[in-house]
C-alpha cells in the first residue's frame, strides 16, 4: 500500500466516526482529491464537505470560527506553502482561542511540498517551521506507525494543529515498522533499540534513518532509531539517555530553513552527552538549490557506517 | 450618552496614564454601537475588530467591568487577560476581537459557518473599517459567506481615515457598493448618526440576511471625534492629527458630552429628539451614576 494511500484510509474512517465535522479545502473532493489524500471522503448527515474557494486566508480564520461556535473540522490544504497567506491566524487567532482550552478540534492537514522538482515552492519543506512560530502542536507523518497514532489520536481531538504529509513519499511503498515507543504527545517516536548507535531522524528524513538502520543491521550493529515528527516542545531524555550508552550519534534533517529543529537536539546532546561520533546529515546549499531538483538527501551510508565504527571523535556533515 | 460619558471617564484616566495597554476611543462611533446592540438577538454573534470600546460598552451597559478589563484585573470580563483590542466578552455575544486588520471577517465567516451546521438561527456581525477593506481577507471572506449562504452582517466602519493615512493618500477609491453588486450582495449605507433610524433600518437588513440566507454589506460613514492641531516647527500654525488611539486631548469631561456641532457628534442629533435641557439633566445623572459605579 502506498503512502498516501494509508493516509487517506484512516483519514475517511477518523472523519466518519465524528458527528457534525466540517470538512473543507480547495479541490478536496473534485480532481485528484489532493493527489487522493482527500478521496471518497464521508460526513455523517449533520456534517459538511465543502469545496472552497482559494482564499487561503480566509480558511484559516474560518476554522478558528468554527471552533469558536464548538464545530469541529479539518482544512485540507494542498501545499504547506499556501499556509503562508493564512499564517497570521496561527499566531493571533490561534492565542486568542487557546486561552481557554478548546474542547472543539481543528486541523490543518497539509502537503508538505518536499519533492525537489515542484521548484521554488519546494524550498519550504520544514514543517516546523509553522510548529515553531506560535508554538502550535504538530505531527510529521512518515510512517505507519507514527501515521496511525496521529491520525487516530489527533486528528480530530480537542485543540488545534497542524498535520504534516510528504508529499516526496505520497506514492512510496509505506514504511511498516512498529514502534517501541513514543511519548504522550505524539512528537517523538522510538522504532528500535541499539547499544551501538543512536540514529535521530527530523521533519521528513526518516526513511533514511530506517535505511541507515537497516545497513548497520547486516553489518552487525545495533541502533536506536528515533523520529522526531515536530519543532513543537519535546523532551529529549530518553533520546540522551539512549545516547549517554551509544556514544555514537547521527542525526539527520532533511529540512530546509535556517533554524533546523534538529538544532534544539544537538545542543542538549552536546551538554548531556559523551560522545565517540557525531555525524549531522543536513541539507548543503552550496549548489543552485532553488532550480528544481531531485532533493534527496545524499547519503554516502558505507562511509557512516565507517564513521560509527571508529572511536575516535568524528563530527561529519553531509549534504545534498 | 452613556456611551460617550462612558468613553470620556476613559480618556480623563488615559490622559492620567493609568492603563498600561492601548486603548482605541470610539468617540462618534456611538450611534451605531447603540443600534447593532438593540437589535441583536440570543442567537446572534458579534465580531469585533481592535477599536471595540463603543460596543463592548453598549452590550455590557456599565463601566467598571470594562475598565477592570482595562487594568488587567480579574473581574473584568475577559478576566483581565484581553485587555482591549482583543476584548471579547462571550457572555454577551462579543465573541471575538482581533487587533489584526481584516482577521476578524474570516473568524467571522467560521462563525457563520459553524451556526448553519447547527442549525441555529443567528446572524453574525462582523465590524471593520475602511482600512480593513484593503486587506484580502476583506474579500476572501465576503466570497466565502455569499458562497456559501451564510447570513451575517458586514459592517463597515468608515471613518475615511486609517490610523495618520486618508483614505485618499494611500490608496484608490474602493466602492463598496459595485464590489457587493460584482459579489451578488445586498448593499446599504447609513450615515448621519441617528440612532434611532439605525435602529430601525438595522431591524430590516437582519431579517433580510435571516429570510434570505445571505450576507449583506452594510457601510456606515462616520467620524471618529477627538482631533486636534498640533504645533510643530514645521507646522507653526498647527499639523492636523486625526484620533488613532490612547488619549483625546481636546476632549474634555468637564465640558460635556457634546463634541461638536454638527451631525459628526450622535450627541448633537439626539437634539432633535430631545430637548436640551433634558439632554443636559440626563447627562448629568448618567456621569453621576457612572463615577458612583466605578467608585
Amino acid at each position: 500500500m502506498k503512502y498516501v494511500e494509508f493516509i487517506n484510509n484512516l483519514i475517511r474512517k477518523r472523519v466518519l466516526e465524528t458527528g457534525n465535522i466540517v470538512l473543507f479545502g480547495q479541490n478536496i473532493t473534485a480532481g485528484s482529491c489532493l493527489s487522493g489524500l482527500t478521496k471518497n471522503l464521508k460526513v455523517q448527515k449533520n456534517g459538511l464537505i465543502i469545496n472552497t474557494p482559494n482564499s487561503e486566508n480566509a480558511l484559516c480564520g474560518i476554522g478558528f470560527g468554527l471552533m469558536m461556535n464548538k464545530v469541529p473540522s479539518i482544512y485540507f490544504m494542498k501545499q504547506q506553502d499556501f499556509l503562508l497567506l493564512g499564517v497570521e491566524h496561527l499566531v493571533d487567532t490561534y492565542n486568542f482561542i487557546r486561552r481557554n482550552n478548546p474542547l472543539t478540534s481543528f486541523t490543518i492537514m497539509t502537503v508538505v511540498i518536499d519533492q525537489g522538482y515542484q521548484g521554488l515552492q519546494s524550498s519550504l519543506n520544514n514543517f516546523g517551521d509553522f510548529c515553531s512560530m506560535a508554538r502550535v502542536p504538530g505531527f510529521a507523518i512518515t510512517n505507519r506507525a507514527d501515521g496511525e497514532q496521529i491520525i487516530n489520536s489527533r486528528l480530530v481531538s480537542p485543540g488545534f494543529r497542524i498535520i504534516g504529509v510528504s508529499q516526496r513519499l505520497f506514492n512510496q511503498e509505506l514504511l511498516r515498522v512498529g514502534k517501541i515507543y513514543s511519548n504522550k504527545e505524539s512528537t517523538l517516536f522510538q522504532y528500535t533499540k541499539g547499544n551501538k548507535a543512536t540514529i535521530v531522524c527530523f521533519n521528513f528524513s526518516f526513511p533514511y534513518g530506517l535505511e541507515l538502520h537497516n545497513k548497520l543491521k547486516e553489518r552487525g550493529v545495533d541502533s536506536s532509531l528515533f523520529s522526531v515528527n515536530a519543532a513543537t516542545p519535546v523532551k529529549w531524555d530518553r533520546i540522551t539517555q539512549d545516547l549517554q550508552k551509544s556514544k555514537k550519534l547521527v542525526v539527520i534533517d532533511d529540512s530546509k530553513s535556517e533554524n533546523l529543529s534538529c538544532y534544539n537536539f544537538l545542543a542538549e546532546a552536546s551538554e548531556k552527552c559523551q560522545m565517540d561520533n557525531k555525524i549531522i546529515v543536513k541539507r548543503n546549499f552550496s549548489g543552485d538549490w532553488l532550480s528544481p531538483n531531485p532533493d534527496q538527501l545524499k547519503i554516502n551510508y558505507d562511509d557512516i557506517i565507517a564513521k560509527l565504527s571508529s572511536k575516535s571523535l568524528k563530527r561529519q556533515q553531509y549534504g545534498l | 450618552m452613556r456611551i460617550r460619558i462612558g468613553q470620556m471617564i476613559v480618556n480623563e484616566k488615559i490622559k492620567k496614564g493609568e492603563f498600561k495597554i492601548p486603548i482605541h476611543l470610539a468617540l462618534g462611533h456611538e450611534a451605531i454601537a447603540v443600534a447593532v446592540d438593540s437589535i441583536m438577538r440570543t442567537e446572534d454573534q458579534l465580531v469585533l475588530s481592535h477599536r471595540n470600546i463603543h460596543y463592548n460598552l453598549a452590550r455590557i451597559r456599565s463601566l467598571k467591568p470594562q475598565l477592570d478589563e482595562y487594568l488587567l484585573r480579574k473581574d473584568g470580563p475577559a478576566e483581565g487577560r484581553l485587555g482591549s483590542m482583543n476584548l471579547a466578552n462571550e457572555k454577551k455575544n462579543v465573541i471575538y476581537a482581533s487587533s489584526i486588520l481584516g482577521n476578524n471577517f474570516a473568524v467571522a465567516s467560521g462563525l457563520a459557518l459553524g451556526q448553519k451546521v447547527k442549525r441555529v438561527k443567528g446572524v453574525v456581525i462582523v465590524v471593520g473599517g475602511d482600512g480593513a477593506i484593503e486587506e484580502g481577507s476583506f474579500y476572501e471572506s465576503m466570497v466565502f459567506l455569499k458562497s456559501n449562504q451564510l447570513s451575517s452582517l458586514v459592517l463597515i466602519e468608515n471613518n475615511g481615515w486609517s490610523l495618520a493615512t486618508r483614505i485618499k493618500e494611500r490608496r484608490c477609491d474602493i466602492d463598496l457598493q459595485e464590489l457587493s453588486k460584482s459579489l451578488n450582495i445586498r448593499y446599504a449605507k447609513l450615515k448621519g448618526n441617528d440612532p434611532y433610524q439605525y435602529i430601525e433600518k438595522l431591524r430590516m437588513l437582519r431579517k433580510y440576511v435571516l429570510d434570505n440566507k445571505a450576507p449583506l454589506l452594510l457601510e456606515v460613514e462616520l467620524a471618529t471625534l477627538g482631533s486636534w492641531y498640533l504645533k510643530t516647527e514645521e507646522c507653526p500654525g498647527g499639523k492636523f492629527v486625526n484620533y488613532h488611539s490612547g488619549p483625546a486631548p481636546t476632549i474634555n469631561l468637564s465640558d460635556g458630552p457634546r463634541t461638536e456641532n454638527s451631525v459628526r457628534d450622535p450627541v448633537f442629533v439626539l437634539e432633535k429628539y430631545f430637548e436640551k435641557n433634558f439632554l443636559e439633566t440626563t447627562s448629568q445623572e448618567i456621569l453621576k451614576n457612572l463615577k458612583d459605579e466605578i467608585r
